[in-house]
Order: structure tokens, then sequence, then C-alpha cells
């Protein structure tokens, strides 16, 4: 069993899944739904879609280099089958899952720096520019802070009950 | 820092031994976008089943260089990838094994619509094509191009799969 990695959106396909289409020159392209495979019929260019991996390694959003994807390569040479390398073989592959996942996460983390900052800049801009809105110019000129002012009104609370009454 | 946490959960095992984080490791797999305008032709093919009228190329050394369906011999609505037909050759080069205007078997070897596969997936080729056999099943051409699909095995056209450049 193979599990074939999909031309368009570099997902996984498992037997049984997807359409893979021969060109002319032998060369074989696999999609994993038909999503992609109309994708690749309308000739669009994966790098230039969001959604695709190709997208994600080419703008850094995902984590391009790195060991632990050496482990999923396509291996053309069959393994003998040994008892022991099969079982140390299953116990690696949960260590290389946990490992691969904490060095996602910490690439998240990183291309994430700042970002708290810069909407914070963002919020802070669209308040000044915006205070008008909210804060008539010449309550402000009065009362220079950026504070919503508190308005307090009057509700006569006594009046309905007595129509209730009446 | 990755390196040395990886180093010091993997010490000794023998199977993890190259787990270090080095720059040339790996690279995605590369995309060939520059070929995906070559497939002009795919997108005009029509893609239903080989029937009556049905022009198919011949991919063999037999001679025809295009044949014309005239009878599907398994199907209601007609061919499909790995069937054999009956067809009239429409173009022949000159000092072939076969002339023009006469009645051919063929086995179709590409076929524009998509097939099921075994496995449930499917597959689906540039065009229509076919390599031309003698009524028993062999070919009459000594070589064939192109890529043609391993089903063929399943069609007992072991002869076919044999001469093939490409099996997709």
């Amino acid at each position: 069993m193979r599990l074939e990695k999909c031309w368009f959106c570099s997902s996984t396909i498992y037997p049984g899944h997807g359409i893979q289409f021969v060109r002319n020159d032998a060369k074989i392209f696999r999609f994993c739904r038909s999503k992609c495979h109309k994708n690749f019929k309308m000739k669009r260019n994966p790098r230039k879609l969001r959604w695709t991996k190709a997208y994600r390694r080419l703008h850094g959003k995902d984590m391009t280099q790195d060991t632990t994807f050496e482990f999923e390569r396509k291996r053309n040479r069959p393994e003998r089958y040994d008892r022991n390398v099969t079982e140390e073989t299953l116990k690696a592959i949960k260590k290389i899952d946990k490992i691969r996942v904490a060095r996602d996460a910490r690439h998240h983390a990183m291309r994430m720096k700042g970002k708290k900052a810069i909407e914070r800049q963002a919020a802070k801009k669209e308040l000044e520019q915006g205070i008008p809105l909210v804060k008539a110019p010449l309550a402000l000129k009065e009362d220079p802070s950026l504070t919503l002012p508190k308005n307090k009104v009057m509700v006569h609370l006594s009046q309905p009950e007595d129509q209730m009454v009446e | 820092m990755a390196a040395i946490v990886a180093s010091k959960w993997f010490r000794g095992r023998l199977l993890m031994g190259n787990l270090s984080n080095s720059i040339l490791g790996s690279l995605g797999t590369p995309h060939d976008i520059t070929r995906l305008d070559c497939t002009g032709f795919f997108s005009q093919q029509l893609r239903t089943f080989i029937q009556m009228r049905t022009k198919l190329k011949v991919v063999d050394n037999s001679g025809a260089k295009w044949v014309r369906c005239i009878q599907a011999l398994k199907g209601r609505k007609g061919a499909r990838l790995g069937d054999t037909i009956i067809a009239s050759v429409q173009e022949a080069q000159p000092r072939g094994k076969v002339k023009k205007g006469e009645v051919v078997y063929g086995v179709v070897v590409r076929a524009a619509m998509q097939r099921g596969r075994c496995d449930g997936s499917e597959v689906k080729f540039d065009d229509n094509a076919v390599v031309l056999v003698n009524k028993q099943g062999e070919p009459i051409g000594t070589r064939v191009f192109g890529p043609v699909p391993h089903e063929l095995r399943k069609k007992k056209h072991l002869k076919i799969l044999t001469l093939a450049e490409h099996i997709a």
C-alpha cells in the first residue's frame, strides 16, 4: 500500500480515492479530489492558490525545512520484514510525530511574533480617527482623553407603575 | 536548539541517527508548473465512450495512423479503456502492414474518459488510442508508443504490456 501525494494540494491520497491523469509523455498527475482535478483542468497555478501546500510553503506559512519530513520520503526499495525493526519503527512514529508537532507550533509562534503589537497599533489609529463619531468634538476639547463619556440617563421608573395601577 | 533536543532524546537509536536539523535536509515536492501549459489538447478531447465513428490514434508500427471505430465488441454504450473494438483504417502509411480501408481489430490502450480502477480510484489519459491486433488478440505491430494502463494484464494483453514504453 502506498500513500501518494496530490499533485495540486499535496495532501495524502489514500488508496481508492481521487483520480489520476496520465499525460502522453507518461507523467502521472494524481489528484485527491475533484476540487484539485478541476483546478488543474482550469490550468490554475497551485502556487497562487492560498489553500494549497505549494502556496503555504512558498510564502513561509508552513515549516518547510525539517528533518522530520525526511521520514515520509518515497522509497522504492522494499524493506525485508524484521520484527525488531518494525517494533522500533512503530515506537519511532509516535516520537517523530510529537517532535514534528512541537516544531510546527514553534514555527507558528515565531511567525505570529509581533502580530499583537501590530493589531494594537491599528486599533489605536482607528480609535484616533474615529473618535468624533462617538465623542463630540466639543466634548473632546473639554476632556481630551479618548475614553468614552459615561452618559447618565435619568429613568423614571415610577410613572409606568402608576399607569399600571390605573 | 532543536538539534540538541533531538539528539538528547534519541541517543543510541539506530533508526533515527540522522535526525538533526540540517538546512539542506528536505525540500517540498517539486511541482513542474511550467509543463502545465502543454495540456491544451487534453481540454479539447471528447471524453465519452469509444463508439461508432470515433476516430482513434494508432500507437504502434503497424502502418496505420488513424482508425475509425465501427463496432465496440463489449458494452452497450461503447468501448472503454482496455476493451477491443473493430475499426476501419482511415489513414495509413505507404508500405505498412495494414492499408487504408481495411477492417481491423484494436485494443483501446488510452481513453480520455475516466475508467475506474480495481481499488476504486480512476484513471484517464490525454487521448484516445488503439493498438491494432489480429482476431486472436496478438498485436500486428512490433512496438507500442506512449503509456498504457496496467489493466491490460487483466484483459490478457500481456504482449502489449511487454512492448509498452511506460505502464501507468
